[in-house]
């Protein structure tokens, strides 16, 4: 490498091994749940039913639903407790990374670039975690809508727009993989401008 | 390499990416391991879904809410034409009382009514009203032996289903012989099919003609089970 020495010999700066653990098994076990549900998309697709199009097979896992429901039900439980230890940690610990709204009148309003980037990026990863959330408890809803009633009954909010509850279910559990994948591509762009592929790096190994 | 990992964080990064990139590509390879996947995680979920399943019953619907167009006909096997007249449902195995039932002798038992949401295993899911008799009050009649423990269900078109007794015993599981306020259409299971809101769709054998009652769960678990589907498949 043409580096300077000095450069060379800077050792890298890992972020603590919880950061680590949580970005590298968020990343495979997220691969899973969405290629699996998109498997399970195809049994019955939310856009048009039985005779609606169906998701390209290279973007699913499983084989056939019940190869999919296989993975999708036995990685739920490892993707819920990362995200509630991730969760927990952040909380008891780094509070003041999450976004705020200040945040959102820094990003109107600061002349600073950088000020602007922390606050863009604040809100996008704390955004994830409402996303992850939220795929979690609509996932939850339409796992156990019997036992879970009332957090099924929470979607009846697009009756009146002649969405039944179920399919607004269907719909926003979809929904969350578009999000995360924006959400993901936003992430890595924004911690790139910040460190490069070194700070990738120290985030996830 | 001065590093004392076998491989430095650079060549990781790349097996990493390389690796989540292949599970995408060649999906096809793990395929393979799902079944794998589900047995290691079916027993942990299994007794969190028997956990939430012994609160008991679980809200109904209102009749208003009943969606007949979204219900589908899912069959396996055709739609086998049963003769009231000569109908009569089996029930032996583990029970005191061995009872071969016609339809006079299910409309005399206590009838009951669950407006529920069917929810199939592909997704979709409708809002029917079930009608008929409680599945716990016939096992009763035929006197459970205390050594039951599942029930295995028989159906005319060689559909096969076992249930946990739990299940079975559930307030809300009905023999139904009603759809909506009309006898059960023959698509949908006439004379006799089980209904019930804390199951999935596959669960709820129609053309039902016999029931036995079993300590143990044999080699078949259920038509749809062996291919691959969860045996508890609880809502």
């Amino acid at each position: 490498m043409p580096e300077a020495p000095a450069q060379a010999t800077t050792r890298l700066r890992h972020n603590p091994l919880w950061t680590r653990a949580f970005h590298s098994i968020n990343l495979l076990v997220l691969i899973v749940m969405a290629a699996s549900g998109l498997q399970i998309y195809n049994a019955n697709p939310v856009f048009g039913g039985r005779g609606g199009a169906t998701v390209p097979e290279l973007f699913t896992l499983g084989g056939w639903l019940a190869g999919g429901r296989d993975w999708h039900f036995g990685f739920m439980g490892l993707y819920a407790l990362n995200l509630g230890l991730w969760l927990a940690l952040l909380i008891q610990r780094r509070r003041r990374r999450l976004g705020e709204l200040g945040d959102l009148s820094a990003l109107k309003a600061s002349a600073s670039g950088p000020r602007r980037r922390l606050s863009a990026h604040r809100l996008t990863y704390t955004l994830m975690l409402i996303v992850l959330a939220f795929s979690l408890i609509s996932g939850l809803a339409m796992y156990k809508p019997a036992q879970f009633w009332w957090l099924t009954s929470l979607f009846a909010v697009a009756e009146p727009f002649g969405v039944s509850s179920w399919q607004a279910l269907r719909l926003s559990h979809l929904a969350t993989i578009p999000a995360m994948v924006l959400l993901v591509v936003a992430h890595v762009v924004l911690s790139w401008r910040i460190g490069g592929l070194r700070l990738l790096r120290a985030m996830a190994l | 390499m001065t590093d004392a990992h076998p491989l430095n964080r650079r060549q990781l990064l790349a097996l990493g990416m390389g690796g989540s990139s292949s599970l995408l590509l060649g999906g096809c390879a793990l395929n393979g391991v799902s079944t794998a996947v589900g047995n290691a995680s079916q027993p942990l979920n299994e007794r969190l879904e028997a956990l939430l399943q012994g609160r008991g019953r679980v809200p109904e619907f209102r009749s208003d809410q009943i969606d007949p167009a979204a219900l589908l006909v899912n069959s396996f096997n055709g739609v086998p034409r049963l003769d009231p007249q000569r109908y009569r449902l089996q029930v032996k195995g583990l029970v005191g009382r061995p009872l071969s039932l016609d339809l006079g002798a299910l409309a005399a038992l206590p009838q009951h009514t669950c407006v529920m949401r069917h929810v199939c295993v592909e997704g979709w899911s409708a809002v029917v009203a079930w009608s008929g008799v409680r599945l716990a009050d016939v096992l009763r009649l035929a006197q459970l032996s205390p050594l039951a423990g599942y029930l295995l269900i028989d159906s005319a078109d060689s559909y096969f289903e076992s249930w946990d007794l739990a299940s079975a015993l559930h307030p809300q599981t009905l023999l139904a012989t009603h759809m909506n306020g009309a006898p059960l259409p023959a698509p949908n299971g006439a004379p006799v099919r089980l209904s019930a809101p804390i199951k999935l769709g596959y669960k709820q054998s129609k053309w039902v003609t016999g029931l036995r009652v079993s300590a143990t769960l044999g080699e078949r678990r259920g038509t749809w089970e062996d291919q691959g589907y969860e045996w508890f498949a609880g809502l």
